[in-house]
């Protein structure tokens, strides 16, 4: 029933869709083929029209056509145009325009990729793809030869997820320079890529990247489910895609993750993630992704696992303090204040003295001069960049404590907040909480403590009812699977990792072969002797 | 359907109102920081048939924390605020301060509740509830006694620190722990020690060495005061009333019978026999009583049986320690100035006829049958009297310093 509703409802609401026409044949006659496609496409000034015959061919008429700028010129010249145009002598004086299309397909182009079209939809198509379209007279098909070369950035690190030590090499803009960076790295024939075209104006390219037989044939169902079921007119960024996929479209919490980083794509198709590459933004997805895959970083693995751990550690810690810090010195300074000791009770109410403002109304006056702060230092011009951080130093600490407009304390608690938000290594995670600290102060500044620990307790139902593509939000915690707590509150060291750490995704578990520790030769001489010896 | 699938969405908003609704009952009791007057001590007194209750408030902006807002406030106002009010009842003298002071009275973080010697005559069972009861009290304040007005002490400055509450409560703390004079008395301890078996506690004396009080910020600039805070003696309740006090001395001894040393100094003579001179230090550094009581057909024997050892510090005779026996000599030497101790402060106590040392709860434990019959009887009294001490002192010196000559010995050499 709900179903056919929502169809309905679909028929209803999508005057777009009726609008696409059906696709058009080509016609035999050259005039009328190239006449409509430079209807479709108007009078754009990049679209070249090249026309020629050429006598040997039994003065065949053909047309080019190409878009400037998309293609690479200098093939078009010496691969298309010069065998084309060339007199030759035909082994028979007349050539049948038939014969004439086969040959030129199959002898005359030296290039890589040649296609064979017969509607003009799908001509078009190629044809903003930088494929060079060649139109016959007399024939209702066409050839697209691949003459691709467009201006493009090259690759550089990546300047929102750095790394001291690492890769420093990160995607581009281009859908085909990222996957042949995962080529690269995972040099094996289960290496899968799917390509798909979303978005009936963008026609953007998006490439499922996925290990077979690691990746889950059911998340795998479900994402191609999910990208085929987007009907919109435009994909700029892989946030489109991620917003039209992603479970529980009202939580604040991100079930996919994003990167920049080529290594971390191929750390996670490894562990039975699938990527996805989005063809003009250096951002790709991962997915599917539980609330902690977002507090590891690709630099956990190229650094020890001591370090690592200690830093997964902080980095929960200041995932509370970000979220809850602001929230609990509201609540205990105008709730709880018996829960301080007495010496910073003094000291705090000394700040306090002079301020005139409540402690929420201080809190949220300064939290969101951060916002404003921050979101300023984003849109500013680079070179002005240094003067947002001197005004935010001197508005946020010293000048509002002098004017008493806010206590010292609140100014570390800010700024301390501020801080931890960003130890977070997943910007999207990171901003989630921006959002939940503000309701977390409203509710610690009406209900105290209490507030505090009901709406923890409402946020992890949230969490725990979340599922991306299928996978619980919180496993492995819930639900609890000790083996693959081996990378989650701490790394431990890669030899005793024999596990994937992600959970039940794929059917391959184990990634590598147990006892692996590093080990004097006789201890593992002997070792070896003894299980020998047990097992004979 | 549609229809249905929006009264669904309208059920949704309906249940979510009760919930906003939640947030508003919330913020009944809240406070602001500058709206608390944060107390660090009180004091009550019994006077023209009315309590009298003195609060202690911190002054936060006199700079108590180091460094002010950005109020006003200079370095030479008082670090704390004083201020009396009387009712018929405690709580009624409390709600009184309102009247006078700007700000709400916030007991949570008081550390110290000091008792006038009327009150304590009078009896502290009100106060005791009032501490169990009360929300925002609490029963671990420390718990002092003051001869007359005990108001008073609280207005008395303090050096090195300038929260006079939290100054009495480190002092008293550090007593205990490096002199083992006193015990430190909590309010929940005091009302345990009323309700067990015997039915009786001590609370360490407060008072002020000079006649002065010193309670203007001015005169805190002189570095020895004519006039400071000072532990003095151990008051003894029987009941809920004051019966009596013990001395310094007397009051040692009781904290060796009641197993409370952690750390002590006892001072003793180094050649008993020849001299009563005390002329020796000794720090006792660990000490375990242990009390077993005895029916010997008419009364109770009470075996108490000390062990302790410790460090010499200080000998002024002359002196071989490489000879045990100037040693053990020590040890007997030290022994029998714990046991006069003991013996002394056993004495008052029987006179006072209050069961401070806890044998009530010892005998309850040990011999269950009797205590039921003494307290069908209602004789703990006249038991009490007849109780015969039998203390046993085993003091082990453990170590004697760095040198095996005492320096006297080494001149005459």
């Amino acid at each position: 029933m709900k179903k056919k509703q929502q169809a309905e409802r679909k028929k209803e609401s999508d005057p777009e869709e009726k609008s696409i026409p059906a696709p058009l044949q080509l016609n035999a006659s050259l005039e009328a083929n190239l006449q409509e496609i430079s209807k479709r496409i108007g009078q754009s000034s990049d679209v070249v029209f090249r026309r020629f015959t050429n006598e040997s061919l039994s003065s065949l008429s053909l047309a080019f056509i190409y878009i400037d700028g998309l293609v690479n010129s200098e093939i078009i010249n010496r691969n298309l145009l010069q065998p084309l145009m060339e007199t030759f002598t035909l082994k028979s004086d007349s050539i049948a325009t038939e014969a004439a299309f086969s040959m030129i397909k199959d002898q005359m182009l030296p290039v890589g990729g040649v296609k064979e079209g017969q509607t003009v939809e799908s001509l078009l198509g190629l044809l903003f793809e930088g494929y060079t379209l060649i139109l016959f007279d007399g024939i209702q098909r066409a050839l697209a030869a691949d003459t691709a070369g467009w201006e493009k950035r090259s690759i550089n690190e990546p300047t929102s997820q750095g790394v001291i030590r690492g890769p420093k090499e990160g995607f581009t803009e281009s859908m085909r320079t990222g996957t042949s960076m995962l080529r690269r790295r995972l040099k094996t024939s289960d290496l899968r890529i799917e390509e798909y075209k979303i978005g009936q104006r963008t026609q953007t390219g998006i490439a499922l990247v996925y290990l077979n037989g690691l990746a889950s044939e059911s998340v795998l169902a479900e994402i191609r489910r999910r990208l085929n079921s987007i009907n919109t007119d435009s994909i700029l960024e892989s946030n489109y895609i991620e917003e039209f996929i992603q479970d529980g479209g009202l939580t604040p919490f991100p079930t996919m993750q994003n990167t920049e980083r080529p290594d971390a794509i191929a750390g996670g198709i490894l562990e039975g993630q699938v990527g996805i590459i989005i063809d003009g933004t250096p951002f790709a997805l991962l997915a599917p992704s539980t609330f902690f895959n977002f507090f590891q970083s690709s630099e956990d693995y190229y650094q020890r696992y001591d370090i690592s751990s200690f830093l997964r550690l902080i980095r929960y810690s200041a995932f509370f303090v970000s979220m809850l810090l602001p929230a609990l010195y509201i609540a205990v300074t105008t709730f709880h204040q018996e829960m301080l000791p007495t010496t910073l009770l003094i000291s705090l109410a000394a700040q306090r003295e002079g301020v005139p403002l409540p402690a929420l109304a201080e809190a949220l006056l300064m939290e969101l001069t951060f916002d404003v702060l921050r979101e300023a230092g984003v849109r500013m011009p680079r070179t002005i960049g240094p003067a947002i951080s001197i005004v935010g130093a001197l508005v946020l600490g010293q000048a509002a404590v002098q004017a008493g407009l806010v206590s010292a304390a609140m100014v570390i608690v800010v700024s301390f907040t501020a801080i931890s938000n960003f130890v977070i290594p997943s910007l999207a995670i990171a901003n989630s909480i921006r959002l939940i600290r503000f309701a977390m102060m409203l509710i610690a500044a009406s209900l105290g403590l209490f507030g505090i620990m009901s709406s923890l307790i409402v946020l992890l139902i949230h969490m725990a009812g979340l599922r991306s593509f299928g996978v619980p939000y919180l496993s492995p915690m819930a639900p609890m699977t000790p083996r693959y707590l081996k990378d989650i509150f701490i790394r431990v060291p890669l030899w005793d990792m024999t596990t994937r750490p992600m959970t039940n995704l794929g059917k391959e578990t184990r990634r590598q072969a147990s006892n692996q520790k590093p080990k004097p030769q006789e201890d593992q001489q002997q070792q070896q002797n003894q299980q020998g010896g047990n097992s004979s | 359907m549609k229809e249905q699938k929006h009264c669904i969405h309208k059920l949704r908003c309906l249940l979510l109102l009760p919930l906003l609704s939640t947030l508003l009952s919330g913020c009944w009791d809240d406070r602001e920081l500058s709206e608390l007057g944060i107390a660090s001590g009180s004091a009550y007194d019994w006077e023209d048939n009315q309590w009298k209750a003195t609060y202690q408030i911190i002054n936060p902006s006199s700079g108590a924390s180091g460094m002010g807002g950005g109020g006003g406030g200079s370095s030479s106002s008082p670090p704390f605020l004083t201020f009396a009010v009387k009712g018929k009842t405690i709580i009624e003298a409390i709600q009184r301060t309102n009247l006078t002071s700007v700000r709400e009275l916030f007991t949570s973080h008081s550390r110290i509740s000091i008792l006038g010697e009327s009150v304590a005559r009078r009896g502290v069972n009100q106060i005791i509830d009032l501490f169990l009861r009360k929300q925002d009290a609490r029963d671990t304040v420390y718990v002092f006694i003051a001869k007359g007005n005990a108001g008073r002490i609280l207005d008395q400055l303090m050096q090195l620190t300038k929260n006079q509450g939290a100054g009495i409560q480190l002092m008293i703390e550090q007593e205990s722990k490096l002199l083992s004079y006193y015990p430190s008395v909590r309010m929940f301890e005091l009302a345990m020690a009323l309700s067990s078996e015997s039915g009786s506690a001590v609370i360490p004396e407060i008072r002020l060495t000079g006649k002065d009080i010193m309670d203007e910020t001015s005169e805190t600039g002189r570095t020895d005061l004519p006039s400071r805070l000072v532990l003095g003696r151990l008051a003894v309740l029987k009941g809920e009333k004051m019966v009596g006090w013990l001395s310094q001395k007397q009051a040692f001894g009781l904290t060796f019978i009641t197993s409370k040393i952690k750390m002590a100094n006892i001072s003793f003579a180094t050649h008993p026999q020849t001299s009563d001179k005390i002329d020796g230090s000794f720090i006792l550094q660990k000490s375990a009583t242990t009390v077993h009581p005895i029916w010997a057909k008419d009364h109770f024997i009470m075996d108490v049986n000390i062990k302790g050892s410790g460090v010499i510090t200080e000998i002024g005779s002359a002196m071989d320690l490489n000879d045990r026996a100037s040693i053990s000599q020590m040890e007997k030497s030290i022994e029998n100035h714990v046991l006069e101790l003991i013996e002394n402060s056993w004495q008052t106590v029987k006179q006072l006829n209050a069961d401070v040392t806890g044998f009530a709860v010892k005998i309850h434990r040990s011999d269950r049958k009797r205590w039921k019959q003494i307290k069908k009887d209602k004789s703990w009294d006249t038991v009490f009297q007849q109780i015969e001490i039998r203390p046993h002192v085993s003091i082990k010196i453990e170590r004697m310093g760095l040198s095996n000559k005492s320096f006297k010995s080494i001149e005459q050499d």
